[in-house]
């Protein structure tokens, strides 16, 4: 079964005045375990694509499923719920909380579960050993690199198991070595641990890397490879 | 990490201006403590004052009497002085007459307001007798000595061990008069009774008028004021078998203090909640500037699958971490101020000149502060829920923030 499905889906965004169709009759089905790129230049839709997936906008027209449920109409705290419980975000700018430390990053979804702080810890102890952090736990983002960074948001993704980890540039404030480095490592979780990802990205390496490369240009598909 | 944790870490992301908030909260806090406390003494100094020279902590009169001072409605009070004596909380009560006259000595005459006493009780509440030498004190009840109030004596030009003449309307409705020797000087600061103080044993007084063996008050002094709460509702109940017989407070039978002392607590009370309503202010710009620094935060963390709900929750135990520690250091600081107010206190005389009235009672010139610690913990609680109603409109905006708009902010 598809774990995401995309049925003629339409976002219309306002602008003024005016409208902005960002993406315009779309479908798109992405199985479980994919390691699948959105590829496109700027404006494309790939990030509102990703948003949609990622129950953090819904969609003008047209349906998004994902893992066998609806969430087009779906209310704002089902959406919260689906994205604590399904969904893992990798940011650009990696977006962690500044004021705490690299492993309470990335235990602070299992924090927003209610999972007990003992279990948190383990889990994130492993997970920074699995992604090359280990010893960084209690040092504050500022002081870490952008890769390692990248990699505390991942881990931050991955700690609740999710059904889907969603990466909207990943690569695009790093350099092209720790660009490698990083999507090696998504490699491996995908091929390792099964982990679903699915990127948003215009950059050629990201793009080599991918299994699968969805194309966009003006918010309508070009091609799927 | 919780959120009680990220919470206070996300206080001291801006240490600056958290701390400027911390401490606009704690001093206003600090201020209205101290000063609350400053008129808590102030008052409290005055009422004792004000009650054990003036009509007591409770009192009992005829009824009709306190309105219109009609020397005619006496009453006997048979035993009803021994009965409210043995209340427990009574330090003492002081049977009175009172007596309108005319003094006059080889030189002049005033108009006078003759009290007769019972010397003994009434020397050791009354702070204005406790000055008196014994020597110069009443020595009996019918005794023919008399206390005159320093400005009476000075106008009918007397002098300690002159005579004078007391005239007044006997119950038959003659003229009687008597011979008085001044016996002792008193000063209370007041103009109004240092000039009509005239004060003699009950029985000789009573005797004067024809109403012996009766009087027009029994002023009750009390251990506490706070006794009062307990004494009243006693005191009523033995009051309640005469029905021409009233028992009222000291607010009752002192009205002018009463609303002398509420009007100026009341003009503090306005000074305190604009004092609170500023700080307040000032919490709703900290904790919304707080806010709308953190959109894009606020976006990632509702993006990573935090609730609406959750992050209101977050900005309020912001706002509730805020709110309690100014509570407790403003509390520190608070006490420490009230500490140093009542052991060194303000000395008034470096302002003023001469005798300090107010309300009709003259009052220590060095102001000292008393503890109200209820009242402390109390205005404490009403800072943390005015720090919590602070952050009530930035946490509704915290929670209508749109994941996907705070991603695209920059």
């Amino acid at each position: 079964m598809a774990l995401i499905e995309l049925q003629s889906v339409t976002k219309i965004y306002p602008l003024g005045n005016q409208e902005v169709v960002a993406v315009k009759d779309f479908s798109l089905t992405i199985d479980a375990g994919e390691f699948c790129v959105l590829a496109g230049p700027s404006g494309s839709g790939k990030t509102t694509l990703l948003n949609l997936i990622g129950c953090l906008d819904q969609p003008t027209s047209g349906d998004v499923w994902l893992d066998g449920q609806n969430i087009t109409q779906a209310e704002q705290k089902t959406l919260a719920d689906i994205r604590l419980n399904k969904i893992g975000f990798i940011f650009q700018s990696y977006n962690l909380i500044p004021v705490l430390t690299a492993a309470e990053n990335a235990e602070f979804t299992l924090m927003l579960m209610g999972i007990e702080k003992n279990q948190r810890r383990n889990r994130v102890r492993q997970l920074f050993a699995e992604l090359g952090l280990g010893g960084l736990e209690n040092r504050k983002p500022s002081d870490l690199s952008g890769g390692q960074q990248q990699r505390v948001a991942i881990a931050r993704a991955m700690a609740a198991q999710p059904a889907v980890i969603l990466a909207d540039e990943p690569t695009a404030s790093l350099d092209s070595q720790a660009s490698e480095e990083l999507l090696e490592l998504m490699k491996r979780l995908n091929e390792e641990q099964g982990a679903t990802f699915v990127f948003s990205s215009h950059d050629p390496l990201v793009i080599s890397h991918a299994k699968r490369v969805v194309r966009l240009l003006d918010g309508r598909l070009v091609s799927d490879q | 990490m919780d959120i009680l944790n990220l919470a206070w870490k996300n206080l001291w992301r801006n240490r600056r201006r958290t701390l400027i908030t911390l401490a606009a909260l704690s001093f206003s806090l600090m201020l209205i403590q101290a000063f609350h406390n400053l008129s808590y003494g102030v008052y409290s100094a005055m009422i004792d004052s004000g009650v054990r020279a003036g009509s007591g902590h409770l009192v009992v009169y005829h009824q009709g009497y306190l309105e219109s001072r009609d020397e005619l409605l006496t009453f006997r009070p048979g035993d009803l002085v021994q009965r409210i004596e043995q209340l427990a909380g009574v330090q003492a009560v002081l049977p009175r007459l009172y007596l309108p006259g005319l003094a006059q000595s080889s030189r002049e005459s005033r108009g006078i307001l003759l009290t007769g006493v019972v010397p003994e009780a009434e020397k050791k509440v009354n702070p204005f007798l406790r000055r008196l030498p014994d020597s110069e004190w009443l020595d009996s009840l019918d005794g023919r000595e008399a206390i005159l109030g320093s400005r009476l004596m000075k106008e009918l030009q007397l002098k300690p061990g002159n005579k004078f003449v007391v005239t007044m309307q006997h119950r038959s409705g003659e003229l009687v008069s008597e011979m008085f020797r001044v016996h002792g000087v008193v000063k209370t600061g007041i103009k109004n009774v240092d000039k009509s103080l005239l004060m003699v044993g009950r029985d000789r007084a009573a005797a004067l008028a024809g109403a012996t063996g009766t009087v027009h008050e029994l002023a009750i002094v009390l251990d506490k004021q706070s006794d009062g709460l307990q004494v009243y509702p006693q005191l009523l109940n033995l009051v309640q078998s005469d029905p021409l017989l009233v028992g009222l407070t000291w607010e009752q039978a002192m009205p002018n203090l009463y609303n002398a002392i509420r009007l100026d607590y009341a003009s503090q009370k306005f000074i305190f909640v604009i004092m609170m309503l500023i700080v307040t202010i000032g919490v709703v710009n900290t904790m919304l500037m707080s806010v709308m620094e953190r959109f894009r935060e606020f976006g990632v963390i509702l993006a990573v699958g935090a609730s609406a709900m959750r992050l209101r929750l977050l900005v309020v135990i912001e706002a509730l971490l805020l709110g309690s520690v100014s509570m407790v250091i403003g509390t520190c600081l608070g006490s420490l101020a009230t500490w140093y107010l009542q052991a060194v206190g303000i000395d008034m005389r470096t302002f003023i000149s001469g005798t300090l009235e107010f309300g009709g009672v003259v009052f220590d010139p060095v102001l000292r502060a008393d503890w109200d610690t209820g009242w402390m913990l109390m205005i404490s609680f009403y800072l943390l829920v005015l720090a919590l109603l602070a952050a009530v409109y930035p946490a509704i905006k915290a929670g209508r923030i749109s994941p996907a708009a705070a991603m695209r902010h920059h």
